[in-house]
């Protein structure tokens, strides 16, 4: 378990430096089963975070997606840097961030949080019904205790705690500046057995499926949004000129939509499931890039967002790389 | 209007009568749940808090075609709904149907938009009154309520055995009769009653908004809008599913010599939405874009039109993945002092 | 006037004329002077000086555009569109007599021409900012005995850049003061050479019973207005248009508005006295 006070005090540490600029987190929600990310300016504001199974966004996503504004006439740049609290998983997305040099390592301090899993607020929904209030989740050994509007509840850990915890082998950062609490043991070893048991099916059961699925689509991008790794300036599918994709929301262009972006992810989709949480109309785009992901560690021996030295997958040539078609 | 009645296990027949009309309904896909076509009345079921997507849809979609045409013709074709193909949405949430009188006022400001206008007309709201609020309704501060009668043409309650229907206008009453339903009793009406005050009581989360619309200009430059800015996300999701949302973008697509002009629903959030083509954009972070936002619902809005583009339905605030609370924010309004005017 | 039963439906019309204002190339300026392929489209056309129309091409979509002729131009529509590079004026630059264009419209406010009788005007464009005041000189030309003194102020970057070329000379010819500028000196220029704000201050227009109009790129605006106050012109007195990215041109879509203002329909004409109440005007 973290303890909340050791964390709020090495962010005051860092916040109270003259060069950072400001430090992303996690606070209470205003309501329900989920923190709320929280951008603090000043090491007074520190007592606001907390770290607890709410905390299932991942900070690294707000690195990328902060404006680089014009530097008004007669104004120097704000090269300050920016601090983050990460996860296990999160941290995987500054790793790979850095890989494909989207900022300076110089850039950003990071405080690393061993993470013992979070909550899917579906899942805790379903057992214990919403709530207006927010909700305080601590860890009892393999249970969650709940305080859901005032009383007390309990349920088993492997119950209410997300299905990508379920696999986790990272729930250490594997690149940080500091560690707010001990390092923890991993989960278990990823087989990848969801990506098997979709991929038995036939191709036909699997196009009615993804047909449903996309025909639900409302394209409102918070997939894309919010993944730590498309930090892209002008987007391929808001691009005009010229047009790839249109906006209309039919089946055509949704599957269209949903396929560009896990092809573009392949290789650098470090699994946070950030994209999966947040979708409104509940599309499994995971199943997706996770077929990917297990592509690609089988046909490269390659892992996204492990190690900062290596270098991007598909982003790389290398004179011995096999190909047998072109010459 | 009329007091009727139907059991609840005779649902599927009720529904099945309306035969000159296009029934939608919610149905399930997983989780989501949104308004469709019913194919088979047996599957209607009205046990739901809301739907994801609002019923918006139904009266604007996500993609519409305006018009057709085709290379090297002038002529142009539009396509127009036809208000006589009767469509009744069963079950839509009180909430929902107030939005749409919200909307109703800009679509038929200055230049009647038909399409959605003929759509309306073409359409029987039969509502269904809530006895559970979701966590963050707030529908009774905005003018609504889990048994509001505003927009509708009836409203069901869920009584029980029975679900009592309330006709409200004279498009609900020829549904009714359609339907063959049976007169109602004290006794549905009284339940009716009692299972309003019931879930006026458990609704939770209050707004004042007196002056909030006065006031928010005034706080243009207040550094308010920065804290909740700093972790929006920039997705649609709020304004897609927010029931009084009503922008969008038109997008001319062309398939070899054919083509149309097509509009499709689109997002104050997105950057791309206010990009000049000489690069410049007025909104370039999402500082502008969440203060404009807020600003158009609760002071441009209600300036032009006198009601606050809100209805309290909470999707906004269920479904933003980072937790920006529209009703923290409008806290936030409230406290926040007001500096001298900026002047140019 | 558009069509009453759907707004978005455009007029086809054919151009009957297409020249360059300004040297073929980046951000050049065409204008089209097009008439309606159906005649029975001027029976209830009426426009007013400031009103624009969305003017495009089917396959490729719509932008708003000044109209810039006056009402009293009869039996033609003039656009001068500067081609920024985007999918629509790209594809207009691509056009030339014969060929067809939509037009959707009268949109969005006018000048307050009536308001404006008995006044003098001033009239004071930069480069394509000249489009939306022409049609206010040429409907003042037009009425003449209405109005009290005509000056017309205009610069652009070079003597190239200037738009509408020639017909400064026929304003000179009525007795219309015509001050023209270029920004930087060159050889046999006999004008003004400096920024249009210089040109103004050196003109130095009374503001008694005087409106001043402008329009041109932002910081034009934003000096125009500074020194139109230093010269005493009070802020209901000046004018100018406003632009913002726009689709439907009928206030339904949401994208232009500027705080509760939309562009498109409360716009694009406005008075400097209505934009100094909103803090977004000047974003």
């Amino acid at each position: 378990m973290v303890d909340e006070k050791n964390l709020r005090d090495k962010a005051k540490e860092v916040l109270e430096r003259d060069d950072v600029r400001r430090l992303i987190g996690w606070a209470r929600g205003t309501y329900g089963y989920e923190s709320a990310p929280v951008v603090l300016k000043d090491a007074s504001e520190v007592d606001k975070l907390i770290f607890d199974p709410t905390c299932v966004q991942n900070p690294a996503s707000f690195i990328t997606l902060e404006e680089k504004k014009p530097v008004p006439r007669g104004q120097e740049p704000d090269t300050r840097k920016v601090a983050v609290l990460v996860k296990g998983c999160d941290s995987r997305a500054i790793v790979q961030q850095l890989v494909e040099k989207a900022y300076d390592r110089e850039g950003v301090i990071v405080l690393g949080v061993p993470c013992t899993g979070v909550v899917d607020r579906r899942k805790a929904a379903k057992m214990f019904g919403d709530t207006s209030e927010p909700v305080e989740i601590s860890e009892e050994g393999d249970k969650y205790v709940l305080t859901v509007n005032g009383e007390k509840k309990e349920a088993p850990k492997a119950e209410l705690v997300a299905d990508k915890c379920l696999r986790c082998r990272y729930p250490n950062p594997l690149v940080y500046d500091m560690l707010v609490a001990d390092e923890v043991e991993k989960w278990a070893d990823d087989e990848f057995a969801d990506v098997d048991e979709f991929a038995g099916q036939t191709p036909e059961e699997k196009w009615k499926f993804w047909e449903e699925q996309f025909s639900k689509c409302i394209r409102c991008y918070s997939c894309r949004n919010v993944c730590p790794m498309c930090y892209c300036v002008e987007c391929v599918v808001t691009k005009q000129k010229p047009q790839w994709t249109r906006r209309a929301t039919d089946i055509s262009e949704n599957t269209a939509y949903h396929i560009q972006r896990a092809w573009h992810l392949a290789g650098r989709c470090i699994e946070c499931m950030e994209c999966q949480r947040v979708c409104p109309v509940d599309i499994p785009i995971m199943t997706l890039n996770r077929k990917l992901t297990r592509d690609v560690k089988e046909m490269f021996e390659y892992e996204p967002g492990v190690d900062v030295e290596a270098e991007p997958l598909l982003a790389c040539y290398n004179p011995q790389d096999p190909e047998e078609y072109i010459m | 209007m009329g007091d009727f009645k139907f059991a609840k296990d005779k649902m599927a027949e009720v529904i099945g009568a309306l035969k000159d009309y296009q029934v939608l309904a919610p149905k399930a896909v997983g989780d989501v749940l949104r308004f469709q076509p019913v194919e088979d009345p047996a599957q209607v079921s009205l046990d739901y808090p809301n739907t994801n997507v609002p019923p918006k849809e139904l009266m604007f979609p996500e993609t519409e075609t305006l018009f057709k045409y085709r290379v090297g013709q002038t002529d142009i074709e539009p396509e127009v709904p036809d208000a006589s193909a009767r469509r009744l949405i069963f079950g839509i949430r009180p909430c929902d149907a107030l939005a749409y009188t919200i909307v109703d006022k800009l679509y038929a400001w200055d230049f009647p938009d038909p399409y959605y206008q003929k759509r309306r007309e073409a359409t029987v709201l039969f509502g269904f009154a809530c006895s559970e609020p979701a966590a963050n309704c707030f529908c009774p501060s905005m003018g609504g309520g889990p048994a509001s009668e505003k927009g509708l043409d009836a409203l069901m309650f869920d009584v029980g055995d029975t679900i009592y229907v309330k006709t409200l206008t004279d498009k609900g009453e020829e549904a009714a009769k359609a339907m063959g339903l049976e007169a109602a009793g004290e006794a549905q009406m009284k339940a009716a009653d009692a299972q309003e005050k019931e879930a006026l009581a458990k609704i939770k989360r209050t707004l004042d908004h007196s002056g909030i619309p006065e006031k928010l200009p005034s706080l243009y430059d207040h550094t308010m809008w920065e804290r909740f800015s700093d972790r929006c996300l920039s997705c649609g999701i709020c304004t897609f599913l927010c029931p009084t949302c009503h922008c969008f973008d038109i997008q001319d697509e062309m398939e070899g010599f054919d083509g149309r002009r097509a509009r499709m629903w689109d997002t104050c959030m997105f950057s791309e939405y206010t990009l000049h083509t000489s690069g410049h954009n007025p909104r370039p972070t999402r500082k502008e874009r969440t203060r404009n936002r807020i600003s158009h619902k609760y002071s441009y809005f209600p300036e032009k039109f006198d009601v606050i583009a809100c209805v309290g339905c909470g999707r906004c605030i269920n479904y933003c993945p980072v937790n920006i609370d529209l009703l923290d924010i409008l806290e936030d309004v409230k406290k926040a002092e007001v500096k001298e005017a900026k002047t140019a | 006037m558009m069509d009453e039963s759907n707004p978005y439906l455009p007029y086809i019309a054919r151009i009957e004329d297409a020249w360059y204002e300004t040297p073929v190339g980046d951000r050049a300026v065409k204008t089209f002077k097009v008439n309606f392929v159906d005649d029975k489209v001027w029976d209830t056309w009426s426009h007013r000086p400031g009103n624009c129309a969305m003017v495009g091409r089917l396959g490729i979509g719509e932008s708003m555009f000044c109209i810039s002729s006056s009402p009293t131009e009869k039996g033609y529509l003039r656009f001068s569109i500067m081609n920024s590079g985007g999918k629509v004026t790209n594809a207009l630059h691509e056009l030339e007599a014969g060929d067809t264009i939509t037009v959707r419209g009268p949109l969005g406010n006018s000048f307050p021409m009536e308001e404006w009788e008995g006044k003098n005007i001033v009239s004071i464009g930069g480069g394509i900012g000249q489009a939306p005041l022409r049609p206010v000189i040429n409907y003042v030309r037009a009425n003449k005995a209405k109005y009290g003194d005509l000056k017309v102020l205009y610069g652009a970057r070079t003597s190239d850049l200037h738009c509408f070329k020639g017909e400064f000379d026929e304003y000179r010819e009525e007795g219309t003061a015509c001050h023209l500028a270029i920004d930087v000196e060159e050889k046999d220029w006999p004008h003004f050479v400096g920024f249009v704000p210089d040109l103004l201050m050196e003109v130095a227009p009374k503001p008694e019973n005087t409106i001043a109009v402008t329009c041109g790129p932002p910081i034009l605006i934003k000096f125009v207005t500074q020194n139109l106050e230093k010269l005493g012109f009070k802020a209901e007195q000046i004018y100018t248009t406003l632009e913002e990215r726009m689709k439907c041109g009928i206030g339904k879509c949401g994208r232009c508005n500027v705080g509760s203002l939309y562009v498109c329909k409360d716009g694009p004409v406005f008075d400097y006295a209505t934009l100094k109440t909103i803090p977004e005007a000047f974003a």
